[in-house]
């Protein structure tokens, strides 16, 4: 599914070169449910970015499915993601001048998911998947934050993505409400998708099948 | 420096984009300012003194002869300061075997002790020799004539000159020849062309100041009336008196007009640069927000806060005050001299504008300030908690029932839906924009309406006159032989032989006033039907029942169809009962009669004439200009001698250019505070992706393309283009009326028919729908420049 090899990613500053990721070699198998965790400022988000294609390597190869994303062009690239990959975010990113249920339909609009008339139908399916089908039509701002990152959950899922990566999705919420965010998390997975989630240590254990630790932008365990 | 200070400037450089979009702004209002202000310190002195210097006449007598005798009479009558003989002739000129172009030809006692109505050498000899003419500077691009050339003046006697133009000189106080569409010129006293004006009462002329009260029009009007008596004492006859409106150019209203048109475009666009810098600030201090909570938490006040901000916004003003003020003057000098050009005006008075400067300090920095402080000081007082939670500073979407009413759009596709919402989520930026534009639109439109109502009320009341020439004689000619003559010309379609006379309007005291037209149309006659605002138009059988236009109203107020008009002519007063009223747009008063009628106020008899309507084969130029040169050449052969050829379309032509001026400067003004809404949509559109940065990292995250997300800021750049577009057309309608009311009422003396013209909405759909394209360009490229993890700010 995931074949990272001699991934690096440097930054320049004005102090000279940080390096957040040093030579990191992964592979993620289908449907398996993956943690990355480690310190602040070890790379985890990083690597999470460079895996959805939002950054791009300093040197390195990273393959989705057969597909070396770097040598996509920013348009493939979009297409790419939007088709094979679903984003979750730790501060949800819910579009507030869209409905719930216009949220989860927008990335089928950009893909082209399906026919048309029956995108509503499949968002408010999404939604009720994740448990939030009666907030279809009111604004983001209306909803709670467990309930805007259930949604989150459901625009990612919007295109059937194989893939799903959440930068710490829990990190803005309670510890009940966390739970029940990996548990459909776990949820996906039985149903075959691939979850790679950057989260704390202390979710780590919370139905994750693996976990890969980062420290200093490489992978100790 | 302090580090909040270094803050200041450093943010300022961070962003290069942004920073140079704010400069741009204020050098926008700086340099409109600086033009406007510096183009009218330049020219209003001129205008409003150039014509006092050339010591204008008082009074011009026509008379029957320019004797040092006639002078005299005239200089030792009371109250009388200065006289001098200033015989005109009315000729015609052209270079080669060019069209024959109307000329006034000035003969002068001595070009080196002139008195009355005075002109300076410009280019060439000075004065003229004995059979040479020297020609007023504005005639030379009008008629194609250069210095050196040598003209042919063809005299009213029907004798032909050829004279070489020596020089040409400068007559302040006269409308440009383009404008008359009349060649002036100047002859030495010992000119064979004097002989020409002593032969015709027309052209002798006696022109007289007053000792004192020069600006006194009744005082005027009185010496003027006793010079007359004294004239015809001493048995001359006087055909007309003509007491110019005192201290007043020919043309003083048009440049009244004009420069109340630069300041008030002037203060307009300063207004909106103004709006424009609130705009930015405002944007400015929502991406600042964050930062202000982290200083504030830091333990900043509201004040210090406050400081920081407007010292970026006062660097900012200096930036803008050193690169538009030179840019302002420079523009401004060169718009001057221009418009000076056009209005044949020279720029003598070239101050340094020290006064112009402390004007530009104070609204090109103190004014930035104060109203920068409004959306500052608002941001300072946020709290720290509000400013450092996500989504600080915004307001959530959907409290508004404006947009409860977009979210119930349920039809739109999403990507659509989102820029609709997005594009108006913050209507008072939105309104800020649209405003900008809208006003730069609608004073486009306006003037584009307004050219469009003067030509159709030209077009429509040349389309009231079914000719296209009229033919003036030196002599009055049998009509039997005239129709002979022009049976014989394969041009002329049809003619009509119409008398006409220049008596004064009587008043209602009996006291002559103002010279007025009177023409003798043949009741039946199919050539002349103009429109009617009361009564009827002339009918066969009538034998002194007149038509007057309104002109002739506005000089006696209360004049009425069932009313009569006094006309004096030959020491003669004679009136007529009004039968109707007709509204033209000539400016002159003007009484249509039966040609009989006519004939009693001039003398004539039937069966004579000197003055010919003709129809030509073909309307077009070249057809007019066919039956002109055909009609010249059968008038020669036999012998006639022609003193004016006036096509229709050369009149109607001087007409139209008489508006020009004021629609090439509201023109250019309109663009330039278009130019300052562009800026302030790309300034909209750029502090609008600034704030969505997250939101396109988002769509990027979510598969949306960078042609997806560019479609995005430019349909909002569209959207607004759009919604100032609608706002510019209902603007435009009362702006249009009163500057076509204005624009009518300053040259033609009649509003203008009010006119909305489908052409000028159009085009300024199509100019600002590419403006919003360009606008968007920037701002568009930005975002889709940005890279997924910067927009999400991750790291």
């Amino acid at each position: 599914m995931i074949n990272v090899r001699g991934l690096t990613k440097a930054y320049t500053h004005s102090a000279g070169a940080f390096h957040a990721l040093r030579g990191i070699d992964l592979d993620i198998r289908p449907g398996e449910f993956v943690a990355i965790v480690g310190k602040s400022g070890s790379g985890k988000s990083t690597l999470l970015n460079l895996l959805g294609g939002i950054d791009r390597p300093t040197t390195g190869i990273v393959r989705i499915e057969g597909t070396a994303i770097e040598s996509l062009s920013p348009t493939e690239l979009a297409r790419w993601r939007g088709r094979r990959v679903g984003f979750v975010f730790q501060s949800f990113q819910l579009l507030p001048t869209l409905t719930v249920r216009e949220n989860v339909m927008l990335p089928m609009d950009f893909a082209g998911y399906g026919p048309e008339r029956g995108r509503s139908a499949r968002a408010r399916e999404l939604l009720d998947q994740v448990g939030v089908a009666d907030q279809a039509d009111k604004l983001p701002a209306a909803l709670s934050g467990g309930q805007q990152q259930r949604a989150a959950i459901a625009r990612a899922l919007a295109n059937d993505p194989p893939l799903l990566l959440a930068d710490e999705p829990t990190g803005n919420l309670d510890s009940a409400t966390g739970g029940a965010i990996f548990s459909l998390f776990a949820t996906l997975v039985t149903a075959g998708r691939t979850i790679v989630v950057v989260t704390h240590e202390r979710d780590a254990d919370s139905g994750v099948q693996r976990r890969v630790t980062l420290a200093d932008g490489a992978v100790v365990a | 420096m302090a580090p909040r200070w270094r803050k200041a400037t450093r943010d300022l450089m961070a962003r290069p984009g942004r920073t140079a979009l704010a400069i741009l702004a204020l050098v926008a209002g700086v340099f409109q300012v600086g033009a406007m202000l510096y183009k009218f310190a330049l020219l209003q002195p001129e205008l409003t003194t150039m014509y006092g210097r050339t010591d204008p006449a008082a009074a011009v007598f026509t008379t029957d002869g320019v004797t040092d005798e006639v002078v005299d009479v005239v200089r030792h009558v009371p109250g009388v300061g200065v006289a001098e003989a200033r015989p005109v002739v009315i000729a015609r000129v052209r270079k080669g075997d060019a069209e024959w172009i109307p000329a006034a030809v000035s003969v002068i006692r001595d070009f080196d002790a002139q008195q009355i109505d005075t002109f300076k050498p410009e280019a060439g000899a000075w004065p003229p020799g004995r059979d040479e003419i020297v020609l007023e500077r504005s005639a030379l691009e009008f008629s194609h004539i250069a210095i050196g050339d040598t003209i042919t003046l063809r005299l009213p006697g029907g004798e032909d000159r050829a004279m070489r133009v020596a020089g040409t000189v400068y007559a302040a106080g006269l409308a440009p020849a383009w404008m008359e569409h009349v060649v002036p010129g100047y002859v030495t006293w010992d000119s064979p062309v004097r002989g020409a004006a002593d032969g015709s009462g027309e052209s002798a002329q006696i022109r007289m100041r007053v000792a004192d009260h020069a600006f006194d029009e009744g005082y005027v009007q009185e010496v003027a009336d006793s010079a007359q008596a004294a004239l015809e004492r001493a048995g001359h006859v006087v055909s007309r008196v003509t007491i110019p409106p005192p201290g007043k150019h020919p043309h003083a209203d048009q440049m009244a007009a004009f420069l109340f048109l630069l300041l008030t475009f002037g203060i307009l666009s300063f207004a909106l640069s103004m709006l424009l810098v609130t705009g930015m600030i405002h944007g400015l201090m929502i991406e600042q927000v964050r930062e202000v909570g982290v200083m504030k938490a830091l333990g900043a006040t509201d004040r210090q806060v406050a400081a920081i901000y407007l010292g970026q916004v006062a660097i900012l003003a200096a930036v803008a005050l050193v690169i538009g003020t030179p840019i302002g003057l420079f523009v401004g000098r060169a718009y001057a001299e221009f418009s000076a050009g056009i209005l044949n005006v020279d720029l003598t008075h070239r101050p340094f504008p020290l006064w112009l400067l402390l004007a530009e300090f104070v609204l090109g920095v103190v004014l930035p300030l104060l109203v920068a402080l409004i959306p500052i000081r608002r941001a300072a007082r946020i709290s720290v908690h509000e400013a450092l939670s996500d989504g600080a500073g915004a307001r959530a979407f959907g409290e508004r029932p404006f947009e409860r009413t977009l979210l119930s759009i349920r039809a739109l596709p999403r990507p659509l839906a989102l820029s609709l919402r997005t594009a108006l989520r913050r209507p008072g930026r939105v309104g800020l924009t649209v405003a900008m534009l809208a006003v730069g639109g609608a004073a486009f439109m306006a003037a584009l309406n307004t050219a469009a109502a003067w030509n159709g009320a030209v077009e429509a009341d040349f389309a009231h006159r079914r000719y296209d020439l009229t033919v003036v004689l030196v002599e009055f000619q049998a009509t039997a032989e005239l129709d002979r003559i022009l049976a014989a010309v394969p041009e002329v379609a049809h003619a009509e032989y119409w008398p006409g006379a220049s008596p004064y309007l009587v008043g209602p005291h009996g006291v002559s006033t103002v010279t007025a037209t009177m023409l003798g149309p043949d009741p039946g006659s199919e050539l002349l039907r103009l429109p009617l605002t009361a009564g009827r138009w002339l009918e066969p059988g009538d034998l002194d029942a007149v038509v007057i236009n309104q002109s002739v109203v506005q000089n006696h107020p209360g004049l009425g169809v069932g009313d009569s008009v006094g006309v004096r002519q030959r020491g003669r007063t004679t009136r007529f009962p009004i039968v109707g009223i007709v509204k033209e747009i000539a400016p002159t008063p003007a009484i249509y009669a039966p040609p009989g009628a006519v004939r009693g106020v001039t003398g004539r008899v039937p069966g004579e004439s000197r003055s010919i309507r003709v129809v030509s084969r073909s309307h077009d130029d070249a057809g007019q200009l066919r039956a002109a040169r055909a009609l010249e050449t059968a008038f020669e052969a036999a012998g006639i001698e022609v003193t004016g050829m006036h096509r229709m379309l050369d009149q109607k032509k001087g007409i139209l250019d008489h508006l020009v001026i004021l629609i090439s400067i509201l023109t250019m003004a309109s663009l330039i505070v278009v130019i300052v809404g562009a800026i302030g949509l790309a300034s909209t559109l750029t502090v609008s992706v600034v704030q969505r940065t997250r939101e396109i990292g988002i769509l990027s995250a979510i598969g949306a393309t960078p042609g997806t997300i560019a479609w995005q800021v430019t349909f909002e750049g569209l959207l607004l283009a759009v919604l100032s577009w609608l706002a510019a057309l209902v603007l435009s309608i009362p702006l249009s009326f009163g500057l076509e009311y204005a624009a009518g009422m300053i040259f033609l003396r009649v509003p203008l028919p009010f006119s909305l013209s489908p052409s000028a909405a159009g085009t300024w759909l199509g100019l600002v729908v590419v403006l919003a394209l360009v606008s968007s360009f920037y701002p568009a490229r930005r975002a889709t420049g940005l890279s997924v993890r910067e927009a999400l700010g991750s790291t």
